[in-house]
């Protein structure tokens, strides 16, 4: 292999990256701390969570945190034994800089895809989303996402994870800065 | 090897951090407001297709004032249409080298969306080629397709290489279903038309014309090898066809020496930098070959 090419990076991510399974349908989620998965509050509100890990075990988890306006929740995982991300800073971020996302599009286990920062900010009107939605703030990302891509992470060149992937615009990749995980955390232990 | 992918990365948001110096925001349209390059001091161009109306428009600049615009001029032919803004106000784009391009470079495209920052999007060139004829009508001097996603808003900005070159100017209503940019070369030959007299002027003959075989007799007697060509159908009042001689039922066979068989190929011809240059069409007329000359004129305005 020549060439500038994502796989450390995307090698890193991915072994903090586990399969979320609620009701026949997959998510994605990765790790955050000793027994704590990040995942999007939108994959976790149709029942039971079991979570698939890389080695194939299941662990049933359990929404300790969840916040459905930002769309963000975190879970607890008995027994996890896997490491963390590392996080980047998403108000740092160079437009048209490379980010990859990892999840389980369709299903897919464990697929990257890869592009660039399209922008940061709330959506311009025009494109098709809930009102408060666009309001929010979004890591915009050019790359491909589909459906179980939901909670997975957007991370940059190093791998620090910058975003939680949460939606497709236009096409556009939309995650919530990762910023939004402390936020959460803070908010709750107040 | 993420040390080069990191220098990369770096590369392509330095081009964006650049390009998007002269790259503005163009409210000339309900809701999304649409993308535009400033090319030339105080002159903005974006794509026709996303300005909606001729008057109360402005652009939002990369600092983010707004700013009124004033529509120069557009041509629908080529998709292109030219903002004059305040002069001082912004660097010019910095232009690429869009003929040098092939299947496989990397590319990007930006816009400005309101008040925010640039908005980016990746990818490569797709295919390339030389002068094409688009469906609306205009002479594009490349073919440059690329794969990127021309997302609401980008349209009107610039395809940029990653030293921050500008090659041209991303459309979104040619694009289908590849991103399709309209050259640096077809932007400056429109734009001195447009700063010149407010419009294209494309040539025009004023004949109806319909493609027609030429039996073997015919080809004999005339001794001619074509075996196809353009029979007239009408010839309007006092235009350059008429003033030329040219009557219902001439076949012609040639133009300025390119053989023509097809009315497209006649458009192609006119569409250049022909109105007021005197070109020789070749023809058969009662059997015989006849050279006549037609002064090209300019297609009424209502016609285009």
């Amino acid at each position: 292999m020549t060439g500038p090419a994502f796989s450390a990076g995307v090698r890193g991510v991915m072994d903090s990256v586990v399969e979320l399974i609620i009701a026949g349908t997959v998510g994605s989620g990765f790790v955050w701390g000793p027994d704590v998965v990040v995942t999007s509050a939108h994959v976790v509100q149709q029942g039971p969570v079991m979570v698939r890990l890389p080695n194939g075990q299941e662990r049933s988890a359990r929404v300790r945190l969840a916040d459905r306006d930002r769309d963000i929740a975190l879970l607890d995982v008995p027994s996890l034994g896997l490491p963390a991300v590392r996080s980047g800073d998403p108000t740092a971020l160079r437009i048209g800089q490379t980010l990859f996302a990892v999840g389980h599009p369709l299903g897919v286990r464990y697929a990257m895809s890869s592009g660039i920062l399209h922008a940061v900010g709330p959506l311009p009107d025009g494109y098709p989303l809930p009102p408060h939605a666009r309001r929010l703030t979004w890591v915009q990302a050019d790359l491909r996402l589909a459906p179980g891509n939901s909670g997975g992470p957007i991370a940059d060149a190093r791998g620090r994870v910058v975003g939680v992937s949460t939606m497709i615009a236009a096409g556009l990749a939309l995650a919530v800065p990762i910023t939004a995980v402390d936020a959460l955390l803070r908010s709750r232990a107040a | 090897m993420p040390a080069s992918l990191s220098s990369f990365s770096d590369q392509l948001a330095d081009a964006v951090t650049r390009a998007a110096g002269a790259v503005v925001s163009v409210h000339a349209r309900p809701r999304l407001p649409s993308s535009g390059v400033h090319w030339r001091d105080g002159v903005v161009v974006t794509t026709d297709g996303t300005v909606r109306r001729d008057q109360d428009l402005s652009v939002t600049l990369p600092d983010g004032r707004r700013s009124p615009a004033q529509l120069a001029g557009r041509d629908p032919g080529t998709d292109l249409a030219v903002l004059r803004i305040a002069t001082g106000e912004l660097p010019v784009a910095t232009p690429g080298d869009p003929a040098g391009l092939r299947p496989g470079h990397l590319v990007l495209a930006i816009g400005r969306t309101g008040d925010g920052g640039p908005r980016a999007a990746f990818g490569a060139i797709s295919a390339t080629g030389g002068k094409w004829r688009c469906w609306k009508g205009g002479e594009i001097d490349l073919w440059i397709q690329s794969d990127l996603t021309i997302y609401p808003g980008l349209g009107g900005g610039p395809l940029i290489s990653p030293d921050a070159g500008v090659l041209g100017i991303n459309s979104g209503g040619l694009s289908r279903p590849l991103a399709t940019t309209i050259p640096v070369a077809t932007v400056e030959r429109v734009l001195d038309q447009i700063l010149a007299k407010g419009y294209v002027a494309r040539g025009w003959l004023g004949a109806a014309m319909q493609p027609v075989r030429i039996s073997d007799t015919t080809r004999a007697r005339a001794a001619m090898t074509r075996d196809g060509g353009l029979v007239i159908l009408s010839v309007e009042p006092d235009a350059p066809a008429a003033l030329a001689g040219l009557m219902v039922g001439d076949v012609i066979v040639a133009i300025d020496g390119h053989p023509v068989q097809q009315s497209d190929q006649v458009l192609a011809l006119l569409a250049g930098d022909t109105v007021g240059r005197t070109l020789v069409v070749e023809l058969i007329r009662g059997g015989k070959p006849e050279r006549v000359e037609v002064l090209v004129g300019e297609r009424p305005r209502t016609r285009r």
